[in-house]
């Protein structure tokens, strides 16, 4: 006799409008995010995802609506109150502080003494450049090592949920490679919302997905029924998606 | 490589044209007239950089010009002089202080249990204001016919009529115990009542966990005890601090200011400031109405007088020391330096402000605090994502930054004429020598309050010496202004941005 385990949803985001200034910028957005797994917000430049992660973690506070993690209510909390619960964040454009060296940017995250001592060997496999140049200010580090150092950073403490927005945004690709490779390892570990505008990268590592359009919540489901549902992704991803071979050819016009 | 070089080739202009300027002025004026006027430059450069620092980092990481800085340097010098003149002011005033601080920090012990107490919506908000009308009518009976003014006349009195080295200790009588000790108790309701009131009873919305309720309590215990004690020993606390020796009273005088500064400095971010980091142009104004009102108060309390602190002992005695060691032992009032005599209170203003800066550059490179004050500069909203409380930072920083300034305005007491003006100009000379440093940053601040001290001394000398106005040395400020920010315009040690 089989019984059917009952998904748990370590964050519900249940339907929420959040204003910056007098711009009502999320107006109604729903997300789940299933415990050990990868979800994934998509949509087009503007359409909210930023703004989403921004809203889970207080940031921009949500007027309307719940967010609820780990069974408990958390909107309208302060930042730090509910990143100290144990969710960890990084943010998009590669927001390392810059006067710090990298090395105090990984201290830093520290939420109890000891947190770097502990997770200092596991960061440093899976990001081995960030060992040798941990000395270095931010302000020296080529974007690649800045976007390792910016997923490092959310590494240091426990997290029990990590909020990742666009890690591989600017990327060379056999960066991105080594990204993948290193958001896949972390997802054996903690729960993870990503951000991404690579959908063959999303696509490779979510489960999950949630379509954002406009400021609400507008599809989701598993990532398998939308990669084979054109339909669907040339509706609301269309010009945001970017091949892998439109990628190379952005790169190899940057360089 | 190439910026590498580029900022290799600029660091050595620069040392070029500084080794330069420093010859060029030692050959022109001669070996004694030269260390006379840069020493007098330093002791300038060190009372600037005591103001420049704390602006400095206060804008550094909050963006907040601090107009009131000036007016928070002056308080600085008037609570020192008070304790080392005569302390009666100050203990008379203290169990009242501590009175009301003690009943409001009960705050974070009730407030997670206030917070989810059932209340109908119209009470969460009606309950509050009662609390604080109510706070208010109990704070102005716990002062109605409290004479504060006579408390205050004490170090008036002494300072007409105080020798070195012979303090007045005679006891100043104040009111009875039994007539005083409503007035305290009166202040800790109120404090319970504030406490109250803005720990929001029945908001579902608010936070506070109910750990650590113990640890939360310690402050408030404390207090309450410094209150019984300072209440028990307002009239003989004052005597015993006379009694000292100069020398303990004067840093005893410096702690006071400095935590003076510190508590000051924390309660003007709680109350005034932290509600307007969403309108700056209100900070501004805010700040600018504080430093009047601080210079009111302290003309209301002690006349629109000058007034001379005494030097301590250490600085007091007449004759030139030959060295510094026999200085330490003789407490001289001049000592001589490569031939050249020099006040010795001076020399202290000089160690004082380099200690400073040695002191704010530990804190800013070796401690977390520092870590995340850099951090914060650049991006505070990612500091709090970290799960760092920000706004207790920023608390802690202005603070500290208030600190800065009250222990320059001690330190310049026994030098400079105390009086409710004495800290305006140098509020101005704060805010240009931030702007020639570089907005935010202390090494700047540091650099360039020792440029300016240096450009007003040599500004002097020069006037003095070719017979030009005495204009010269104020308009150096100016000039030395204009040509940083034409070469640089975010300052010498000022990020682009
Ligand atoms: N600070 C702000 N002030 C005004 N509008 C903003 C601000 N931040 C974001 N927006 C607007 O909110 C919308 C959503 O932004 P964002 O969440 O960053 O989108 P995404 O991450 O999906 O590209 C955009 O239209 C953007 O212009
Ligand atoms: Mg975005």
């Amino acid at each position: 006799m089989k019984e059917k385990i009952p998904r748990e949803d370590i964050l519900i985001v249940d339907n929420i409008h959040t204003f910056i200034g007098q711009f009502h910028i999320l107006e109604g957005v729903s997300v789940r995010v299933p415990k050990g797994s990868i979800t994934v917000l998509l949509g087009r430049n503007g359409a909210g995802k930023t703004t989403t992660l921004k809203s889970i973690l207080g940031l921009t506070p949500p007027q309307e609506g719940k967010v609820i993690f780990e069974g408990a209510e958390i909107q309208g909390k302060r930042a730090f109150n509910v990143a100290n619960l144990g969710i960890g964040y990084v943010p998009e454009h590669r927001a390392i502080f810059r006067a710090l060296s990298v090395l105090e940017n990984l201290k830093l995250a520290e939420r109890k003494k000891g947190d770097f001592e502990r997770s200092a060997d596991f960061i440093f496999e899976l990001f081995p450049d960030l060992k040798r140049l941990s000395k270095l200010p931010g302000n020296h580090l080529s974007g690649g090592q800045q976007q390792m150092l910016a997923v490092a950073r959310a590494l240091v403490p426990e997290n029990k949920l990590l909020l990742i927005d666009e890690p591989s945004e600017g990327l060379a690709p056999i960066l991105i490679q080594q990204m993948m490779e290193a958001i896949r390892v972390l997802s054996e570990k903690t729960t993870i919302l990503l951000v991404e505008q690579n959908f063959i990268m999303a696509s490779q590592l979510a489960q999950q997905f949630v379509i954002i359009d406009d400021g609400q919540s507008v599809r989701d489901g598993s990532m398998t029924d939308l990669v084979n549902d054109t339909g669907m992704i040339h509706q609301y991803l269309g010009a945001s998606i970017k091949t892998r071979k439109e990628l190379e050819m952005e790169h190899e016009a940057q360089a | 490589m190439k910026p590498k070089r580029k900022k290799l080739i600029t660091t050595l202009l620069v040392a070029v044209a500084v080794i330069a300027v420093i010859a060029g002025l030692y050959l022109y004026a001669g070996k004694e007239p030269f260390i006379r006027t840069t020493l007098s430059g330093l002791t300038l450069g060190s009372l600037f950089f005591m103001v420049a620092a704390g602006l400095s980092l206060i804008f550094g990481l909050m963006d907040v010009l601090n107009f009131a800085h000036g007016a928070l340097f002056m308080l600085g010098a008037y609570m020192g002089w008070q304790l080392y003149t005569n302390p009666t002011f100050i203990f008379g005033m203290l169990p009242t202080v501590t009175a009301f601080t003690c009943g409001v920090l009960v705050s974070p012990v009730i407030k997670p249990f206030l917070i989810r107490w059932e209340l109908p919506e119209q009470w969460q908000k009606t309950l509050p204001k009662i609390a604080y009308v109510l706070a208010i009518v109990l704070l102005i009976l716990a002062f109605l016919n409290f004479n504060i003014m006579e408390l205050a006349s004490t170090a008036m009195v002494a300072a007409t009529t105080t020798m070195v080295g012979n303090p007045l200790a005679e006891i100043t009588p104040q009111e009875p115990l039994a007539q005083f000790w409503y007035r305290p108790v009166l202040l800790i309701i109120s404090g319970l009542l504030v406490a109250f009131a803005s720990s929001k009873p029945g908001v579902k919305t608010e936070f506070a966990p109910k750990e650590d309720l113990l640890k939360k309590a310690v402050p408030s215990i404390l207090l309450f005890a410094l209150t019984i004690i300072a209440t028990l020993f307002r009239e003989s606390a004052p005597i015993a601090i006379l009694l000292m020796n100069g020398n303990l009273r004067f840093l005893i005088a410096i702690f006071v200011a400095v935590a003076f500064g510190f508590m000051f400095g924390a309660l003007i971010e709680i109350t005034l400031i932290r509600p307007l980091y969403v309108r700056p142009f209100f900070i501004v104004l805010m700040t600018l109405g504080l430093s009047f009102v601080i210079r009111e108060l302290v003309q209301l309390l002690w006349d629109p007088l000058a007034y001379q602190m005494v030097r301590p002992p250490l600085f007091a005695q007449s004759g030139k020391a030959a060295s510094l060691l026999e200085w330490l032992q003789n407490g001289n009032a001049t000592i001589n330096i490569s031939g050249v005599t020099f006040p010795t209170y001076r020399l202290f203003v000089i160690l004082l402000g380099f200690l400073m800066f040695v002191i704010v550059t530990i804190i800013m490179t070796k401690s977390r605090l520092g870590m995340i004050i850099r951090a914060g500069v650049q991006d505070p909203q990612m500091v709090e994502a970290l799960g760092i409380n920000v706004k207790r930072v920023f608390t802690f920083v202005f603070a500290f930054g208030v600190a800065l300034a009250t222990l320059g305005g001690i330190g310049a007491g026994p030098f400079l004429p105390i009086q409710p003006l004495m800290g305006d100009q140098f509020q101005m000379l704060g805010f240009i020598t931030v702007v020639i440093g570089g907005m935010g940053s202390y090494v700047g601040a540091f650099v360039g309050a020792i440029i300016l001290g240096m450009g007003r001394a040599f500004g002097d000398y020069f006037a003095l010496k070719l017979s030009l106005s005495p204009a010269v040395s104020e308009a150096s400020t100016v000039i030395i202004m204009v040509i940083v920010l034409l070469i640089k315009p975010q300052g010498l040690f000022g990020k682009k941005e």
